[in-house]
């Protein structure tokens, strides 16, 4: 049963006077519970499609549908979100940035706290609850986002690049991690990523973006067992897969 | 916080110390640098006198009027510029261009537009203050991170909850290191007003004191004012300070 439904979405820009097509018929469906990554190159449109499924910003053509419902508007009691930078608000706690979703629904201050209490710890920060930003790493930071993300209880998680500004030990950590998580609350998660390491060892299904106009070249069902262990990595099956992708985003389009 | 009051303790000690010895061993003529303790003794004075009370008043008065006046005025200019950035490309050039013209050159084309009194007193203090002002509240809109307000979206904020929840609070340290300095180019303003032309005010009357000699009043006049600012922009770095605490990582995070 798909979550995300979208459909022949195009996205036109207007830059001086020349008109900019960012995507292209781009289709494609995600499965509630899935881990799915779409890769591709830089500048090819990732980012616009995640801002159209985040509600931020229209479709020129197309639509983007979550559990049918057309997405025209942040539906924050579906969709969470991660950006890759963890904009997190600087004069707020953890646990505050945290709770700030809620806060903005004016839920109940003590049903809050209990919850994202929890959700600190989920994502391993119970003992950093009451540190600001600037006390927190890059890595811890970007785990008050996820938590963050997940305050709402939404059933999809977008993911925009949440690991690309750490370095690589953390972020192996943070995606490991980030598996367990979401085996943990069974959520949907829609990752922007254009590394294809992380791509295949954390999804279920990668979708293949082409260089701009972005649209879908390709869809690798990914079916090493979970969970999975970071050694699969250096595996020959892994490669294959990294191998395929890696043709499909450099061979050139017609 | 300690090496500063330090600092200042050994700027206090070496000032007062050096005018204590100047007098003491006949360093600078008598007539030109009288005892601090005199001095203190005039300022003393001063404090129980109704006719300077009402000139600290009135100079008071006038510094706040200007500044409550050029306040919000330049916050709001500074907001719609910063808001509106096609707006920016053509005024904030001529803000800059305002900004590096010393003001003072000015002020007799004020006294010969609205006279020598108040309004040209205070419209001089508000010129002062509000382009420095406008020019921070401008800086304060456009650091926000706009991924912090796409974030605030996606969580369903409304656009007043954006505003008071993301905006309000991000622009706060400028908005107070603008008011901060717009404060004391108030005063500036102000004092040089009165200090040029004026019947009334603690400006003219140190400059009448300087004028005539009167070197105990005029130190103990000055004496007074710097203690008055010292005291006044201490109090709102302070503010500022306390509410930057939370910043250091606002552009990094």
């Amino acid at each position: 049963m798909p979550i995300i439904e979208v459909t022949g979405l195009a996205k036109d820009f207007r830059s001086g006077g020349a008109v900019v097509h960012a995507l292209r018929d781009v289709t494609f469906s995600v499965d509630e519970g899935r881990f799915v990554t779409l890769v591709g190159p830089s500048g090819c449109g990732k980012s616009t499609l995640l801002a159209i499924m985040a509600g931020l910003t229209s479709a020129t053509r197309g639509e983007a549908r979550i559990e049918g419902t057309p997405i025209t508007a942040p539906l924050p009691d579906k969709i969470g979100m991660v950006f890759q930078d963890p904009t997190l608000l600087p004069w707020k706690s953890a646990l505050a940035n945290v709770e700030f979703p809620l806060a903005l629904r004016h839920v109940d201050a003590t049903a809050r706290r209990k919850r994202c209490t929890q959700l600190l710890d989920l994502v391993g920060l119970s003992e950093f609850a009451d540190h600001y930003p600037h006390e927190l790493s890059g890595g811890m930071r970007q785990r008050v986002a996820i938590a963050r993300g997940l305050a709402q209880d939404p059933r999809l998680i977008l993911m925009d690049e949440p690991f690309a500004a750490l370095d690589e030990q953390i972020r192996t950590r943070m995606g490991h991690d980030l598996l367990e998580i979401w085996e943990r609350t069974g959520k949907t998660i829609f990752f922007i990523t254009h590394s294809l390491t992380e791509a295949i060892y954390l999804s279920d299904t990668v979708l293949v973006m082409s260089a701009r106009p972005g649209s879908i070249i390709g869809t690798l069902t990914i079916d090493f067992p979970r969970p999975r262990d970071l050694d699969i990595i250096g595996s020959e099956s892994f490669g294959r897969i990294r191998n395929r992708i890696w043709h499909l985003i450099s061979e050139p389009q017609k | 916080m300690g090496a500063a009051l330090a600092g200042h303790l050994i700027f206090a000690a070496l000032l007062f110390g050096g005018w204590e010895l100047a007098v003491r061993f006949a360093l600078v003529d008598a007539s030109l640098l009288p005892p601090l303790p005199q001095v203190c003794a005039i300022l003393w004075g001063f404090l129980h006198d109704g006719a300077f009370i009402g000139d600290l008043e009135l100079t008071a008065t006038e510094v706040a009027v200007a500044f409550l006046i050029a306040a919000p005025l330049a916050i709001s200019s500074g907001f719609l510029l910063g808001e509106r950035l096609h707006l920016a490309a053509t005024f904030n050039p001529v803000v800059h261009l305002v900004l590096a013209v010393p003001q003072s050159i000015f002020l007799p084309v004020f006294i010969l537009a609205f006279g020598i009194g108040f309004l040209e007193k205070v419209l001089f203090g508000i010129t002062h203050a509000y382009f420095i002002i406008l020019v921070n509240s401008f800086a304060a809109v456009t650091s926000i991170p706009p991924a912090l307000v796409a974030a605030a979206r996606v969580f369903g904020a409304t656009r007043v909850q954006v505003y008071t929840r993301i905006y309000l609070p991000a622009m706060l340290p400028l908005i107070l290191t603008g008011l901060r300095l717009g404060m004391i180019l108030c005063i500036i303003g102000v004092l040089l007003a009165e200090m040029y032309a004026s019947r009334r005010g603690i400006g003219r009357l140190i400059f009448g004191w300087g004028e005539s000699y009167q070197i105990p009043e005029l130190l103990a006049g000055i004496l007074l004012v710097s203690i008055l600012t010292i005291i006044v922009n201490e109090a709102m770095r302070l503010l500022e300070l306390r509410v930057a605490r939370f910043y250091r990582s606002a552009a990094g995070s």
